[in-house]
């Protein structure tokens, strides 16, 4: 598990842009990051979650996803500090890795 | 092996091995989770992970574990295990969810209401919701809706707060009725299936256009599928259904109203079937024609009145037969134009005495064949239609015109596929023959043709072919006796006109022509039924082998000359037919040619006639003929 101090402003400028420009978009509300996830079927969609889902515990940093069929949506929010961290950057990271690598 | 794994499970598999889970470890794991046997792939997927992560994380993954389950309730399998998640669900409808769902509606209030409406419409869409039940359960007016979802009309906020509402619990409920699928349908939800125990009504199965799409190709392929090829339609339609909205198959349960059943897809098989039938049924009737009782306006001769087809156009092709006779005696004397058509008479009336016969043989044919298609008449606009043509030529002045009218029944009378019928009358009025060639013409040369030719215009290529067939007796009176006033020949002009067109298939307009109608000027008139005609190959083929039948069965040899050479026209004039587009190109064709017809009282011979005729046709299809043939 990395760091889980909530990220400051020059660390969130440093990291949020790549992700942003991946499609990672700030939730509104809270501090977080969301992103939606298509594939084309259930079982590619599924076989993404799962990987992320051994990656997150790994990481003991899991996500708040949501599934239907195709789609994942997921967000990610440090908990202990109520906001971003550096797990969740970890995390968005490696969910980019897979989902480039199942699509 | 690796082929007896779905798909899913190879990629659990590749997930598990590409985190690092070494093969040993896994077929280790795999003998410590069989105890396990979970019915879910997903739960499968967790207890892999139980196994993989050993013991030590035992205190941590059935945490996990149970989160999977609550995070799961969507979409595990597991009947009893849903029961808690479907009470939680309950509790946040009231608390938390009700004021989610009010924020969201307050989200949705603050966006521009016609992009929320179009994201509302597109989901009634995606989802099969009839109007109806948003109608009531949000006490919207419907038409109301409609106008603000599909044209943007303004919506107060209240009444948008309403729908939007509905909108958001509306969402829900499907999400549950997919999710639950398996289950059943929460009884809590208010909006669930909208009302139907408000009225004990169920809203109405409505075929989606994934499904209908399946449903089209298999029709295709197969009119009358087996109950087992239904029941894989089903299968596939429910399957595409869920896919439109982004749900999984397996839960096609939560399409509710909208659920495909093999009834469903009987029905839809049955009622395809029934409507090919219905469509072939009028396609048939359009070309064997309407009826031949329509009322005929009082044109010329009482005979015209729309009594049974037979009886007076038979009488009239009689007197005409006569007429012509003692007209072209009289008529012989006259300076102008009157002498080639004298002589057009002369022809004609050698011609018609043998003509006569056919064409009544036609008659009896004809009306055989107005029958036969199965009595539909047209609609009565369209007979109406060719009452306003028909008395246009006559106030004319018996302009030449419908002359065409009759080619064309001959013509029509092909098309429709009788042409065992129709040969015979051809061959043995090469007149008519000729006439249909040229008839391809629209009817727009003489201005009350053109009344008739623009009504005419607007029909389509069938309609027009119903038309012919009502109005064909009409014209045949018209023309004889247009035909007696003015000479044969320029009589024969006239006919071109609509009426003419409109009689097309039947074969007693061909008797008409017979009857001494210069082939030429009734080919001009009625490119419209010719095009109609065109569409029809064998008509085509008949006429080409009925022209060329006609020109050697038996036209007297002053006849011979002008059937030849009509016919050489109507070949060209059928073979621009063809494309419907010619119609367009006709009408100015046509009244180019019919003026030329009209002005022709000056001295123009016969063979002047011909030719202009000749030209006529074939400039009907593409220039303009008056300059020409005058």
């Amino acid at each position: 598990a990395g760091k889980a101090h909530r990220l400051s402003t020059e660390e969130r400028e440093q990291l949020l842009p790549n992700l942003r420009a991946v499609g990672w978009n700030e939730v509104e509300g809270r501090d977080a990051i969301y992103k939606e996830f298509h594939f084309k079927d259930f079982n590619r969609a599924f076989g993404f979650m799962t990987r992320v889902a051994l990656q997150a515990e790994k990481l003991d940093h899991h996500p708040e996803w949501f599934n239907v069929y195709n789609k994942v949506h997921i967000t990610l929010s440090t908990h202990e500090c109520g906001g971003l961290s550096e797990r969740d950057i970890n995390l968005a990271s490696f969910i980019e890795q897979v989902a480039a690598s199942l699509s | 092996m690796v082929s007896k794994l779905s798909h899913l499970q190879v990629e659990l598999l590749g997930a598990l091995l590409e985190s690092g889970l070494t093969k040993e470890t896994l077929i280790k794991a795999l003998s410590e989770a069989e105890p396990y046997a979970p019915p879910s792939e997903s739960q499968r997927a967790i207890h892999a992970l139980q196994a993989e992560k050993g013991d030590g994380d035992g205190a941590a993954l059935p945490n996990g574990l149970a989160e999977a389950r609550l995070s799961e309730e969507e979409t595990d399998d597991d009947g009893e295990e849903f029961t808690p998640p479907i009470m939680k669900e309950l509790e946040n409808l009231s608390p938390e969810e009700a004021a989610h769902q009010k924020a969201v509606v307050e989200r949705l209030l603050q966006e521009d209401p016609w992009r929320v409406a179009k994201m509302v419409k597109s989901y009634l869409q995606q989802h099969n919701i009839p109007q109806r039940e948003v109608v009531d359960t949000t006490g919207l007016n419907q038409s109301h809706l409609s106008q603000h979802l599909n044209k943007g009309t303004p919506m107060k906020t209240q009444k948008r707060a309403a729908l939007y509402t509905w909108y958001v619990r509306k969402q829900r409920e499907v999400a549950q009725q997919f999710t639950h699928a398996g289950q059943g349908i929460l009884t809590e939800e208010p909006m669930g299936d909208d009302l139907p125990t408000k009225k004990g009504r169920r809203n109405r199965f409505k075929w989606g256009p994934a499904s209908q799409q399946i449903l089209f190709q298999a029709y295709e392929r197969q009119k009358n599928p087996s109950k087992e090829e239904r029941e894989a339609l089903v299968e596939e339609c429910n399957r595409a259904e869920c896919i439109q909205r982004g749900v999984s198959p397996s839960q096609a349960q939560g399409l509710g109203s909208n659920l495909v059943t093999e009834v469903r897809v009987y029905n839809w098989f049955a009622n395809r079937r029934k409507e090919e039938a219905f469509r072939h049924k009028l396609a048939m009737d359009t070309f064997s024609g309407p009826q031949p009782a329509p009322p005929l306006p009082p044109h010329n001769s009482s005979s015209l009145q729309p009594p049974p087809a037979l009886s007076p156009s038979k009488v009239h092709g009689v007197r005409y037969n006569q007429q012509p006779a003692t007209e072209a005696e009289s008529s012989s004397s006259n300076p102008h134009g009157n002498s080639s058509l004298v002589t057009t008479q002369t022809i004609l009336h050698q011609v018609s005495p043998p003509g006569l016969e056919p064409s009544q043989n036609l008659l009896s044919t004809d009306t055989k064949l107005v029958s036969a298609p199965g009595g539909t008449l047209p609609p009565v606009s369209t007979l109406t239609a060719l009452h306003g043509l028909e008395q246009s030529p006559h106030a004319l002045g018996q302009q030449p015109q419908n002359l065409i009218m009759a080619s064309l029944p001959g013509v029509m009378a092909i098309g429709a596929g009788d042409t065992s019928s129709l040969a015979p009358a051809f061959t043995n009025t090469g007149t008519s023959t000729l006439v249909i060639g040229l008839a391809s013409t629209q009817p727009q040369s003489v201005p009350v043709i053109n009344s008739m030719g623009s009504s005419l215009t607007t029909l389509q290529p069938v309609q027009f072919s119903q038309q012919l067939h009502p109005s064909y007796q009409q014209p045949l009176m018209q023309q004889v006796q247009s035909h007696i006033n003015q000479s044969p020949f320029m009589a024969t002009m006239t006919q071109i006109q609509n009426p003419h067109a409109l009689y097309g298939p039947k074969s007693e307009v061909a008797q008409y022509t017979h009857t001494g109608l210069l082939p030429q000027t009734m080919v001009i008139t009625d490119t419209a039924n010719l095009s109609a005609l065109t569409s029809l190959t064998p008509t085509k083929q008949a006429f080409a082998s009925d022209s060329e039948s006609q020109t050697e069965s038996g036209m007297h040899t002053p006849v011979s000359q002008a059937p030849t050479i009509h016919l050489q026209s109507q070949d060209t004039a059928i073979q621009h037919l063809q494309p419907g587009t010619r119609l367009t190109s006709s009408p100015a064709a046509s009244s180019s040619s019919l003026v030329l017809y009209q002005s022709s009282d000056s001295p123009s011979s016969h063979g002047q006639l011909l030719p202009s005729a000749h030209s006529a046709i074939e400039t009907f299809i593409s220039t303009q003929m008056a300059s020409s043939s005058q």
